[in-house]
């Protein structure tokens, strides 16, 4: 079947296409759309017409080293095949958006190459039935998601964010490379299959086990900006806004998530590696969803929900018991591709007509127009968990899943069902705040434009995007009546009474502080922003991350680079020095050489040969013994 | 065949006739019609070629070892036998003959004859020089940058040639004593003649101190030619009668000290350290076609002798499996030549010095694989030292178009790419440096023998030659990437350097890309 490589293929052939024909603008705009395009089709058909059990797809001649067998392979099981459709389908919108975004780019063409390999690359994560080739698209994921936040490196900002994206994901790939390696040799084979049935037979090494699995773990919390690596992600917003739709909402974040839940059989096995994965999920959904509220900039506020959302897709597989399976997590990856990826274009393009992202610039941008307004609105039901949108649906049942461990007996599943209860009270009263900094009236805005202005000026293509998104937002759930992912559409309703419950209370809350202490104003019905409110001048704490950065700076940083300068004037005063020692023993042994050879006479030739002669003579007397 | 006394295949003695008949005919060409220099030239082309035919042609059908002048079996034995590594040897003189003749083309002093004994007289181009100067990109000062050229005319010179490489022919093939005495004289002799036929006072004392170093060594090869008669009763360099020799315990020290008193002999013509003097003087003080003439065909006529004589001692077995007096001989010779010729190449600001004391240095690499003292070792010397005149031609061949001082080569990369790129590969094919693979491979093979053979100890030492002989050749290479100075004289155009320096560059490349071409001329 190869219509799985074409999958991932086309847009990766795409990327350079799109390089060589970056001289035209409308042939890379073609061959960046057409190449994702062309993906989603094979990746929707290939969801159709799959096979059950996948078969498994070559990709290039297997690796045979003896003791190590290296297949190749992809496989297009159902939540694959869902996931890469998904994934097609976001990078799709992500091309057909920054056609317009970046109309007036003067490097659009290298920034569209570089979505179609970072999609193509997430695709093969995501279709990969082999450790290396998951590894591979991994690696390039991470090189693509530098290139893209350093798009506009012409400024010092984007530079650093991608610089610091790129050092935190690699340090923390160290993990994971390492984690892939022990999986691999112990199993003698890189295949999933192989590797699951290897360590899940009851002679395997637990111990070794846990160690792999502990490592990978902190690979993926690296990639997916979970504490301690949180810092990179809200600084990522440096980068343009399709490329954080892209990194955020379908790939490189998410990725972790899709390769822990293909080695749910294995990771449910080992207690210290779902420990490591529910305390920090757990940690990182609470803190960030406070970051997230106290953000001055609505876009760093998505990219702090992003944070805090995907701990709640790996605190599922941290919690699920075996029984329930890795299906939740993936939903909620699922779910969260539409509605983040929704809120991120939508954002951009209000930043666009507000000229700006920060919470004053786009306030009250919302009332101006209303599929604008409509599509954050559902965006952000959908991030709060409100019932029968995406979000909704798979929220809940990450907090069954995480229920059903409590219930178990799994204290790491206590911890992140009770974090869950509370992020979905932050999540939802940030939420609110968002909702309402947007569509506030717009008399009451401090920026310069008027009430009066037009109507920002919405694309077909932008809208396009926002509608399908919007319609994935709203009907996504609809994927329960399949059953590709596993879940069943059972409603726990005590649960589900629980959530909305609790996500009423944060956005109530938020509605209550938005109220003006003012009285005058309270009665003109007038809305503050309830994080100003609340925090007043500690948002600055709240934008730098809680200077996590200098953190990252003192305890990592310094003491790298410390070490690199001992080690470098080590090399220079031992290891060089003794071959300068050497030149300059050399280099006088020349010059006391050449000088004793100056003297060119004919005679002088004559004694050295009489003294050659001499020596010959005593070396055959010494002979002759 | 049965009833003749010695059977004669005329075909394996064409690479030492071609030469030595070519040469008396360009003689006899120069006393009937002195003027005609082209056909003088033409017959010692064709004398070289006839004798690098005479090589190919047994090679094609498969033949790695030339016999001639065999007496009947069954007692039968060879008076002119390649043994394994001659072949390559003699196809080594003969391209180096051709492309020495090639570059004293330039040297003519034909057109423009000068007084013998002024020095420094500067040479007018012809009308077809200049012409060819603007074609071909190179432009500028006429004046022979490298003093005034050769005297006695182009049957003179072209007959000395020819000569020297037939005595390096003869003697890669020549087994009895006296045939490989008179060759080894050959090969020499003439070398000095072209020396002092510059005419200038320094080519006066270059030739003087070659030759006083020349008579000397001679005298001590006399001797232990007539020592090694003594111990072993034979006029040939029999292995049958060495291995006798070596087993009588009186006859031993004086086969030993033959060969001793040989290789003494040897290593002058080999500049091997302590007999090394005379080179840089005479490379300097000759010109640059006849000092690639001595870096060149000597040294491999050298080789050729230093392995007729080995090849005889190789198979005498020491108290412990080696004859060790012999082979310390050597492996110091080997290591204080090498050592002492990086050494002060390193200090050289002329280039011909510069390449005098590379060629002692690469001597000394010659001698490493020899200490081995087993067939493998003669072998690699034989590749080592082809592979070294080809690397060497192409340096040689590259000075007169830019100048003999250091500094003059600043810049030559970008102001002549192609000029300089050649350049580049002979040097760093003399370092033994990629992309020159075929001196790294000869590097490689000659110290395979040497490890082989079990000697560690001259290994280590020989890898610290090495990277001294990489700062060598690299300090000329950076002047090559470096900026041009800025009084740097423009460079010269010359017809028969353009073909020398073609032909051994082709050679240069075609052996680094297909190295086997070289390693497979060995049996």
């Amino acid at each position: 079947m190869g219509l799985l490589l074409a999958v991932v293929a086309v847009p990766a052939l795409a990327a350079p296409l799109g390089l060589l024909a970056a001289r035209s603008r409308s042939a890379a705009r073609a061959v960046a759309v057409g190449g994702l395009g062309i993906a989603l089709v094979l990746a929707a058909y290939a969801l159709l017409t799959r096979s059950d059990p996948a078969d498994l797809v070559s990709t290039f001649p297997a690796i045979d080293t003896g003791d190590l067998r290296i297949p190749l392979q992809l496989q297009g099981t159902g939540p694959a095949l869902l996931i890469a459709a998904v994934v097609a389908l976001v990078g799709l919108a992500v091309q057909v958006y920054s056609v317009v975004y970046l109309a007036d780019d003067d490097r659009y063409a290298v920034f569209a190459a570089t979505v179609s390999l970072f999609t193509a690359a997430m695709l093969l994560v995501v279709l990969s039935s082999d450790l290396v080739l998951t590894l591979v698209g991994w690696e390039v994921m991470g090189w693509c998601s530098y290139l893209l936040i350093g798009h506009w490196s012409r400024r010092e900002g984007p530079r650093r964010a991608a610089h610091k994206a790129f050092i935190v994901t690699r340090v923390a790939d160290i993990g994971f490379v390492l984690g892939v390696v022990i999986l691999a040799a112990g199993a003698g084979s890189t295949a999933y299959d192989k590797v699951l049935a290897y360590w899940t037979q009851g002679s395997a090494d637990r111990t070794l086990l846990s160690l792999a699995l502990v490592l990978l773990v902190i690979g993926v919390l690296g990639k997916s900006a979970q504490i301690p690596f949180q810092d990179w992600l809200p600084d990522a917003m440096e980068g343009p806004t399709p490329a954080s739709a892209l990194i955020h909402a379908a790939t490189m974040v998410a990725a972790g998530t899709f390769v822990l839940a293909q080695l749910f059989p294995i990771l449910v096995l080992s207690t210290p590696a779902r420990v490591v994965l529910a305390v920090s999920t757990a940690l990182t959904m609470v803190l960030s969803a406070i970051t997230a509220f106290g953000q001055s900039d609505l876009k760093r506020l998505l990219a702090w929900s992003t944070v805090s959302q995907v701990a709640v897709m790996l605190s599922a597989l941290a919690s699920a018991p075996a029984s329930v399976g890795s299906g939740p997590g993936v939903l909620h990856l699922y779910a969260h591709a539409f509605f983040k990826a929704l809120l991120f274009l939508t954002i951009g393009w209000l930043g666009v007509a507000a000229g700006g992202t920060s919470a004053k610039a786009v306030r009250g941008v919302g009332r101006r127009s209303e599929l604008l307004r409509v599509a954050f609105l559902f965006g952000l039901l959908a991030l709060a968990g409100l019932p029968f949108v995406v979000g909704g649906v798979s929220k809940e049942a990450v907090i069954a899943a995480a229920h059903e461990g409590a219930q178990a007996g799994d204290p790491a599943a206590w911890v992140v069902f009770a974090a869950l209860l509370l992020t979905v009270v932050l999540t939802a009263a940030y939420a609110a705040r968002a909702y309402l900094v947007v569509s506030a009236p717009t008399g009451e805005r401090d920026g310069a434009t008027s009430a009066d202005d037009p109507a920002p000026s919405v694309p077909v293509g932008v809208s396009t995007v926002l509608a399908v998104l919007l319609g994935g937002t709203v009907f996504g759930g609809l994927v329960l009546l399949t059953d590709l992912l596993g879940v069943n559409g059972g409603v726990d309703l005590p649960i589900l009474v629980l959530t909305v419950v609790l996500a009423l209370v944060g956005a109530l809350l938020a509605w209550r502080l938005s109220s003006s202490p003012d009285q005058v104003r309270r009665s003109q019905a007038v809305r503050v922003d309830p994080a100003e409110r609340l925090l007043g001048s500690r948002m600055a704490m709240f934008d730098n991350g809680f200077g996590i950065d200098r953190v990252y700076r003192v305890l990592v940083a310094s003491p790298v680079i410390a070490l690199a300068g001992l080690v470098a004037a080590a090399d220079d005063s031992i290891v060089d020095a003794t071959g300068r020692v050497a030149a300059r023993g050399v280099t006088w042994l020349g010059r006391t050489s050449h000088t004793r050879h100056e003297a060119e006479r004919p005679a002088t030739g004559l004694v050295w040969v009489g003294a050659a002669v001499v020596v010959i003579g005593a070396v055959g007397v010494l002979a002759w013994r | 065949m049965s009833g003749t006394l010695v059977s004669v295949d005329a075909l394996a003695l064409l690479p030492a006739l071609a030469p030595a008949a070519g040469a008396v005919l360009v003689l006899v060409v120069d006393a009937l019609a002195p003027r005609a220099g082209l056909l003088a030239r033409l017959l010692g082309f064709a004398g070289l070629v006839a004798g690098l035919v005479g090589v190919v042609l047994p090679l094609t059908s498969g033949t790695r070892i030339a016999q001639s002048l065999c007496t009947p079996a069954p007692e039968g034995r060879c008076f002119y036998d390649t043994g394994t590594a001659g072949l390559l040897l003699q196809v080594g003189a003969l391209v180096a003959g051709i492309v020495v003749l090639l570059l004293l083309r330039d040297h003519d002093t034909e057109d423009s004859p000068t007084p013998f004994g002024l020095s420094g007289d500067p040479r007018k181009p012809t009308d077809t020089e200049l012409a060819t100067m603007s074609s071909s990109g190179l432009s500028g000062d006429p004046i022979n940058q490298r003093g005034p050229g050769q005297r006695g005319g182009v049957g003179v010179t072209t007959a000395l040639v020819l000569t020297t490489v037939a005595g390096a022919t003869t003697v890669a093939a020549a087994v009895d004593l006296g045939t490989w005495l008179v060759a080894l004289e050959l090969a020499t002799l003439p070398g000095i003649a072209l020396v002092a036929l510059r005419g200038t006072e320094r080519a006066a004392h270059g030739a003087m101190s070659l030759l006083t170093t020349a008579l000397l060594s001679a005298a001590v090869t006399v001797v232990g030619a007539a020592l090694w008669l003594v111990a072993t009763h034979d006029v040939t360099f029999s292995p049958v009668a060495a291995a006798a020799a070596w087993a009588n315990t009186p006859t031993r020290p004086a086969l030993i000290l033959a060969v001793v008193l040989l290789l003494a002999g040897l290593g002058f013509k080999l500049s091997a350290v302590p007999f090394h003097q005379w080179t840089p003087q005479a490379y300097a003080g000759s010109s640059v076609s006849v000092a690639a003439l001595l870096a060149t065909v000597s040294k491999i006529a050298a080789v050729a002798g230093l392995i007729a004589v080995l090849r005889a001692v190789v198979g005498l077995a020491g108290p412990s499996g080696h004859p060790h007096q012999l082979a310390l001989v050597v492996a110091v010779l080997a290591v204080v030549t090498m050592t002492l010729g990086n050494v002060v190449a390193l200090r050289q600001d002329d280039v011909v010095r510069l390449l005098a004391w590379s060629t002692i240095a690469q001597a000394g690499w010659v001698l490493l694989p020899l200490a081995a003292l087993s067939d493998a070792g003669l072998r690699s010397a034989a590749t080592y030292v082809v592979a070294y005149a080809v690397a060497s031609l192409v340096a040689f061949a590259v000075v007169p178009f830019v100048g003999t001082q250091l500094a003059a080569y600043g810049g030559l990369l970008r102001r002549h790419p192609l000029l300089g790129g050649v350049l580049v590969l002979g040097l760093v094919s003399l370092a033994g440096l990629p992309p020159g693979i075929l001196g790294l491979v000869a590097k490689v093979v000659a110290l395979r023998a040497v490890m082989d053979g079990g000697l560690w100890p001259l290994a280590l030492v020989a890898v610290a030659n090495a990277v001294l002989g990489i700062a060598v050749y690299l300090r000329w290479v950076a002047v090559l990437f470096g900026d041009p100075a800025p009084d740097a004289d423009p460079l010269v155009s010359r017809r028969g350097g353009r073909v020398g320096l073609a032909l051994a560059a082709m050679l240069l490349i075609v052996t680094s890309v297909v190295p086997q071409l070289v390693l497979g001329l060995l049996a």
